[in-house]
């Protein structure tokens, strides 16, 4: 399975800037979109978060979680709308007043959840895992078991899904009917094959443990890793301009 | 060398020794083919030789296991590691990086081997699996085959004397399985290692390993160079143990005594045994 957050391979500046800076960065755009109060600004941070996808050769898929996201926009949207009454009214419908207000706030919080989210996303898309969990080890002294702990989650999670796959296939052509519009009856198909799930991959992480046991994971320490990443000048201008972004979006609030 | 005294095991959920009353002895540069129904105890014994018996799993150890010297209860686990490589089945379960080379380095940065040393060894041991084109590739991209040899691979940098492999073809095709034991075999010819594989596929065991060593409820039934072992091939069917065909054929031929010769390993060797009874 390629999942959208995995690694998407590449030689952009956008992969050979160093994990921490793509990090801070994303992070810095996150909270410059939570910080701003002008619509301009959020879509500017939009068009920003594309044109970095696009620096990063990662366009299509950051397109694909934009439309992965659009259902959960329009719901927040909606309910914005009918939640927040304040404002001038539009009009009116059995009792529920749609405000400008109201609609005013709903796109702000859409277009903010849409600046917040591509950024760490796409991050994940131009970092190795591996390159990120050394650099936070290395620099930052994060317990090497802790990054061990997330990398490895994240690179089973794509085994289990091939397992579960496997084991709903199994079921299928034994004639179990997992077609079923019912969404109620398809989870009551689904639910008891968490079972042989559960078994297979107890015994996949335990088959790791040893495995990695034996290959001297205990004598790791925070200065094993081979390949450290060093702050180049590229890395600091990213976070000049994640700093400037947080500026502009305080000062224009102001304005 | 692998040395088991009076070794019995029995995990601390079992009713029965997993192994029982083990007296063996594997030699440098052996290649050796462990085969045996399930539950004979063959990955407990891959277990005792790299000290996941009794470290790992606990439970009743009698006897004594030494590897190179070392005492499998006293030494730690990376002690042994530092000696004898292991190679599991599950191959998706073993990998910890999302690229090639990471996934050599990974055991290198773990056993402090020098920086200077690091690139040499990479280089090599892609080298001598033959997937030195694959270094800088995603994981997920290689097919059962080639991240087979990329766990080989991590295992050959880190230099261990002993190679000990559980199942390496179980998830693989025929061609691959080939790929994997003329791997194996070209390794304990060039450099000397020292093989010790658990296998289903008899035939392909055969073909490359120089002794064979069968097991059954946890006590060894047979273990020598793999033509006398399969001279007693009939202690082995009596088991249900699969033994390769052609040596069924020859049991056959001889039973009507249409040949003399021994039983054939190779394919070359069957044809001869056929040209024989034909005559």
């Amino acid at each position: 399975m390629k999942g959208v957050l995995n690694y998407i391979p590449g030689q952009t500046v956008l992969h050979r800037l160093d994990p921490r800076t793509k990090l801070i960065l994303s992070l810095m755009i996150c909270v410059a979109s939570f910080l701003s109060g002008r619509v301009s600004f959020l879509i500017g941070l939009l068009a920003l978060n594309l044109l970095l996808g696009a620096a990063g050769h990662v366009l299509p898929q950051v397109l694909r979680i934009l439309k992965g996201m659009a259902k959960a926009c329009a719901v927040m949207f909606i309910l914005q709308v009918l939640f927040i009454q304040q404002g001038n009214p539009y009009f009116e419908v059995i009792g529920i007043r749609i405000t400008d207000f109201g609609v005013r706030t709903a796109y702000m919080v859409v277009l903010r959840l849409l600046d917040a989210t591509i950024p760490l996303s796409l991050m994940l898309m131009v970092t190795r895992l591996t390159d990120l969990s050394n650099a936070l080890v290395v620099h930052w002294h994060l317990p090497y078991q802790y990054a061990f702990t997330i990398t490895t989650a994240l690179h089973f999670i794509p085994v289990f899904f091939s397992d579960m796959q496997v084991i709903s296939e199994a079921q299928l052509a034994r004639g179990v009917d997992f077609d079923t519009r019912n969404p109620f009856r398809r989870f009551a198909l689904m639910a008891p094959l968490s079972v042989p799930l559960l078994v297979s991959s107890v015994k996949k992480t335990e088959q790791a443990a040893i495995a990695v046991e034996l290959r001297g994971f205990n004598l790791r320490t925070r200065t094993s890793a081979y390949k450290v990443t060093r702050m180049a000048g590229a890395d600091w201008a990213a976070l000049a301009l994640g700093a400037a972004l947080i500026a502009l979006s305080v000062l224009m609030n102001t304005l | 060398m692998i040395e088991m005294k009076d070794f019995s095991f029995r995990y601390a959920s079992g009713k029965r020794n997993a192994l029982n009353n083990l007296n063996l002895t594997i030699e440098d540069g052996d290649f050796v083919g462990i085969i045996g129904n399930s539950g004979a105890g063959k990955t407990t014994l891959t277990y005792a030789i790299n000290g996941i018996v009794p470290h790992h799993y606990k439970g009743d150890f009698y006897g004594a296991v030494t590897v190179n010297g070392l005492d499998t209860v006293d030494s730690s686990p990376e002690q042994i590691a530092a000696h004898v490589g292991s190679v599991f089945q599950d191959v998706d379960a073993q990998m910890v990086a999302s690229m090639v080379e990471d996934e050599l380095l990974f055991g290198l940065e773990n056993f402090s081997v020098p920086r200077e040393e690091i690139e040499g060894r990479v280089a090599e041991a892609l080298e001598q699996t033959g997937i030195s084109a694959l270094r800088h590739r995603d994981l997920d991209t290689l097919s059962g085959g080639q991240k087979q040899k990329v766990a080989i691979a991590a295992i050959l940098a880190l230099r261990p004397r002993i190679i000990l492999l559980d199942e390496p073809t179980g998830e693989l095709d025929p061609q691959s399985s080939e790929q994997i034991y003329s791997l194996l075999a070209r390794l304990n010819r060039e450099h000397g290692t020292t093989i010790i594989a658990v296998e289903q596929k008899i035939g392909l065991l055969c073909r490359y390993v120089k002794k064979l060593l069968v097991l059954e409820k946890g006590e060894v039934m047979l273990h020598g160079p793999v033509r006398e072992v399969l001279e007693s091939s009939g202690r082995m069917e009596e088991s249900g143990i699969h033994v390769p065909r052609i040596v069924s054929l020859h049991k056959e031929l001889s039973g009507l005594g249409l040949v003399h010769s021994s039983a054939p390993v190779s394919m070359d060797e069957a044809e001869t045994m056929v040209r024989e009874a034909l005559q």
